[in-house]
């Protein structure tokens, strides 16, 4: 057992990169933290006295509505799919993750557009049939419009993660529920949904977040909020210390809120596994409840794919669509950066994950904690808390330039270094995730084997864990990929001179009341995730027959 | 992992090189603005002059920020960016420097630029108010102090305060009138407001013409974008409503789109000839109409489409003091509770 212990533990040249990296991660963190206890300026006093309840009550309606439908949602369908056979099941096992790849607020100026009086619905009922209706009809642009918004197209989260989860569990609990003649519904609430508690809750979490770190939805449907509020006093006002206050308060929300639930939970742990893991048996529907299934299940996925997709199709095809080759150019670019940081940003997930692996569970706790650190805060405040810190970085490179005489020219913060780098602070908590969840599948059993018959941790590595880590890694790549196609805030403000993605570009149309123009963009964005969607699901499925 | 390791090698490699910069002569520009037609214009520039121009677009804010976090060592040369509050507040922040030339004096009248000459208007938009055509006589309009007469109760649509064109709108009656004044106008605006303010200004003329209020306050330039609309239902919308430029005691709001050479600019005699070009009489009319605004150059006329929207009297203030005032605004609509 000792000898054991001996040959799990990292070798230092693991354990060195793996340092490293996390400093860098960390560094522009604690560079936007340190402004906490700077002094606060007249603005805070301002933002404080007239404007904060406000930003509360909005950003906690929004959290808290969209972390509980999205949870119903994607739990329920998850369980729809799982627990039952209808026809279309197998589609919408991958075609209900679809929603993920329409950034939300692509979606919000595409529903906002669609029931707009000038949009196609109105129209059409003004024209042809002479209705006029009541505009209160047809309000999309407030809470409530918000909360469709974000729960239609980030539901996928929790679907995704309470999928996986139902798969991993063992039929059997299922089935004694259905002999002892409980009823199906009474299976969902009482077994599953506490069954699968802690996936629906961390799927739940993710949306909550990117619920509270968005800034193009609320911006655009004028509701006033955390990330608003940081923008306004920031941006607005030019007082750092003030935004970074109120980021601090939005992640405090998040964090309270997970503490609830938890609490709620109590000590409870709900898990049930068995080595002897059956799939669960699909039920077939029949009747009424087949047809209510997939009226359900396609529903959702009309609004949340279909229909907004439908509508750019046709926006495209009123702007007689753009630029093809403009397009293709900033398509290019976009899959460029993306996979290319996302490769960088996996490397980098790897490392640390392997050493996680070998250290004590309290460090390995740490570092999953910190590599989930730049996901919870807002992308622009991120954002600039990079710009700080390479702009650091390059003084020192300076410095060492005109010591050799060369000049001074600033390297880092005015390349695409720059902007590859806050993707790894934002996005390395996802890539790690997913290459731990590898890791974990795997077990430790081939390691020590391999340990123990004399080889090194780096040759074990490469020999015994990377082939049987390549299907998570897979999908890790493919998820940070997405993310950084939709990415907006820390590309808009750290990219490099003469610098378009899919993403900037549509976000600059659409903002300038452009929608049309923005519609071919939005469409290439759309089929990209999509495809590396379709690639994630599909190669897990190859991997199970 | 080979194919892995190549990869990462390749795409360093393209990283690397797609970023080094040859160019000799160049200047590098910050802008807001992102017309297809600014590229032919810059492109010209380069024709000219031999200079090239590197261009980094984002928002007008962030823009701002960016180059003041980068210091002695900001690539920035020419910032470009909208509302003269905004470009006030560039200057505050001391990332501008002041220039003079005969030319830019000769191309920018004396009230579209900064009294210290930190910065220039290039183009110029009024905010104006547009009116339901079938219910509204035009006759009954006035000034901006007119809104908050009870004959607009529940009929006045305009965006959230958030926005810095109205910031800007509540500086200039700051400068005019006084903060008690405008105090007392903004809560006037907010009672007779038909819903709470929602939409961009676009939004707000849709929702003229759909019947949901009888007056929209919005830029001049967006009437040009929804006339000149891919979508048949908006030009309709843009039909529908009329256009009223603010007279009453004291004009119409304008603001301008402009430019300022950045304080540590590198190549700063380049800047210099990039804003006297786009200043330039050649320059200006496609400048301008790209976004349907009015030439800052008294020697270039406006657009037959604006021309044929009328002549206005602008408010007689220079517009530095909308940067003075933004800071007093955006208190007040916080006060007052407009959104």
């Amino acid at each position: 057992m000792q000898l054991l212990k001996k040959l799990k533990k990292a070798s230092p040249g693991w354990f060195l990169l793996t340092a490293v990296i996390i400093t860098m991660l960390l560094i522009p963190n604690v560079n936007i933290i340190i402004n906490l206890f700077g002094e606060a300026g007249e603005n805070w006093k301002h933002v404080r006295d007239y404007l904060l309840i406000n930003y509360f009550q909005n950003s906690l309606v929004l959290v808290i509505a969209t972390g509980l439908l999205a949870a119903f949602l994607g739990a329920g369908l998850a369980w729809l799919i799982a627990a039952y056979d209808f026809p279309g099941r197998n589609f919408l096992s991958w075609g209900l993750i679809l929603p993920l790849a329409i950034p939300p607020y692509i979606g919000a100026y595409v529903y906002q557009g669609m029931f707009s009086y000038t949009g196609p619905l109105q129209t059409f009922l003004r024209n042809n049939l002479q209705i006029n209706l009541n505009q209160k009809y047809f309000d999309f642009m407030n809470l409530k419009g918000a909360i469709f918004i974000y729960t239609i197209f980030l539901f996928p989260y929790v679907f995704l993660m309470t999928k996986a989860f139902l798969a991993k569990q063992s039929a059997s609990l299922l089935e004694s529920s259905r002999l002892l003649g409980k009823r199906d519904s009474t299976i969902f609430f009482k077994i599953i949904l506490p069954l699968s508690r802690g996936a629906v809750v961390a799927g739940s979490s993710l949306v909550m977040m990117e619920v509270l770190n968005d800034y193009g939805v609320v911006k655009y449907f004028g509701i006033s909020t955390f990330t608003t509020a940081i923008f306004k006093s920031w941006f607005g006002m030019g007082d750092l210390p003030t935004s970074v206050r109120l980021a601090v308060m939005a992640m405090l929300v998040i964090f309270v809120l997970l503490f609830l639930e938890k609490l709620l939970r109590g000590g409870r742990k709900y898990s049930y596994s068995t080595s002897n893991i059956r799939p669960l048996s699909r039920r077939k529907l029949e009747g009424s409840k087949k047809i209510m299934a997939q009226f359900f299940t396609y529903g959702i996925f009309f609004f949340g794919f279909l229909l907004p997709t439908a509508q750019l199709l046709y926006w495209s095809f009123l702007s007689r669509g753009g630029e093809l080759i403009e397009t293709f150019n900033f398509a290019f670019t976009s899959i460029l950066i993306g996979s290319g940081a996302a490769v960088l940003i996996l490397v980098g997930a790897i490392i640390i994950a392997t050493t996680a692996r070998m250290s004590s569970n309290f460090t390995s706790n740490i570092l999953a904690r910190i590599t989930i650190l730049g996901y919870s805060i807002p992308g622009a405040v991120i954002a600039v808390g990079i710009l700080l810190f390479m702009l650091k970085l390059d003084e020192f490179l300076i410095f060492l330039q005109t010591g050799f005489g060369l000049g001074t020219n600033i390297i880092l913060s005015s390349t695409l270094v720059m902007l590859i780098f806050a993707y790894a602070v934002r996005f390395m908590g996802i890539a790690f995730n997913s290459v731990n969840s590898g890791y974990e599948k795997i077990g430790e059993s081939y390691f020590e084997a391999s340990r123990t018959l004399g080889k090194g941790v780096t040759e074990t590595f490469f020999k015994i864990d990377l082939p049987m880590l390549k299907p998570a890694l897979m999908s890790g790549f493919l998820l940070v990929f997405i993310e950084i196609m939709k990415e907006l805030p820390l590309t808009m403000i750290l990219r490099p001179f003469n610098f378009d993605t899919l993403a900037t570009k549509a976000f600059e149309y659409a903002s300038d009341e452009m929608i049309y123009r923005a519609a071919d963009l939005s469409l290439v964005l759309i089929f990209f995730s999509a495809a590396a969607i379709y690639l994630i699901t599909h190669r897990s499925k190859r991997r199970k027959k | 992992m080979k194919k892995l390791i190549i990869i990462t090698i390749l795409f360093s490699l393209v990283v690397g090189l797609g970023t080094a910069t040859f160019a000799a002569e160049e200047v590098n520009l910050y802008t807001n603005r992102h017309y297809d037609t600014d590229e032919e214009i810059l492109n010209r520039f380069t024709e000219e002059t031999g200079i090239e121009v590197n261009v980094l677009k984002g928002d007008s804010d962030q823009l701002i920020e960016r180059i003041a976090r980068e210091g002695k060592n900001s690539p920035a040369d020419l910032l470009i960016t909208a509302d003269a509050g905004r470009l006030h507040r560039a200057k505050e922040r001391d990332i501008l420097q002041s220039v003079n030339t005969k030319t830019l004096a000769q191309n920018v009248p004396d009230n579209l630029k900064d009294t210290d000459n930190y910065w220039y208007g290039l183009t110029m938009r009024g905010r104006i108010i547009v009116y339901a055509k079938d219910r509204v006589d035009p006759k009954n309009l006035g000034g901006y102090e007119d809104l908050t007469s009870a004959k607009w109760q529940d009929e006045i649509l305009v965006r959230s305060s958030t926005n810095i064109y109205n910031q800007s709108l509540l500086a200039s009656l700051v400068a005019i009138y006084g903060e008690d004044w405008a105090e007392e106008w903004a809560a006037g605006v907010v009672d007779n407001m038909a819903r709470k303010p929602q939409g961009n200004d676009r939004a707000q003329a849709t929702a003229v013409a759909a019947g949901e209020g009888d007056l929209a306050i919005m830029n001049t330039y967006y009437l040009g974008k929804m006339i000149n609309s891919d979508n048949p239902a908006e030009v309709e919308v843009a039909r529908n409503v009329g256009i009223h430029f603010p007279d009453g005691e004291n004009g119409t709001h304008i603001n301008v789109s402009g430019a300022g050479v950045v304080k540590n600019a590198p190549n700063k005699e380049n800047a210099v000839k990039l804003l006297e070009y786009l200043s330039s009489a050649s320059a200006q009319q496609f400048f301008a109409s790209a976004n349907y605004e009015y030439p800052v150059n008294p020697k270039v006329e406006a657009s037959e489409l604006l021309q044929s929207w009328g002549d206005f009297e602008p408010q007689n203030i220079n517009l530095t003091e909308l940067g003075i005032n933004n800071q007093t605004a955006v208190r007040i609509f916080n006060r007052v509770g407009w959104q």
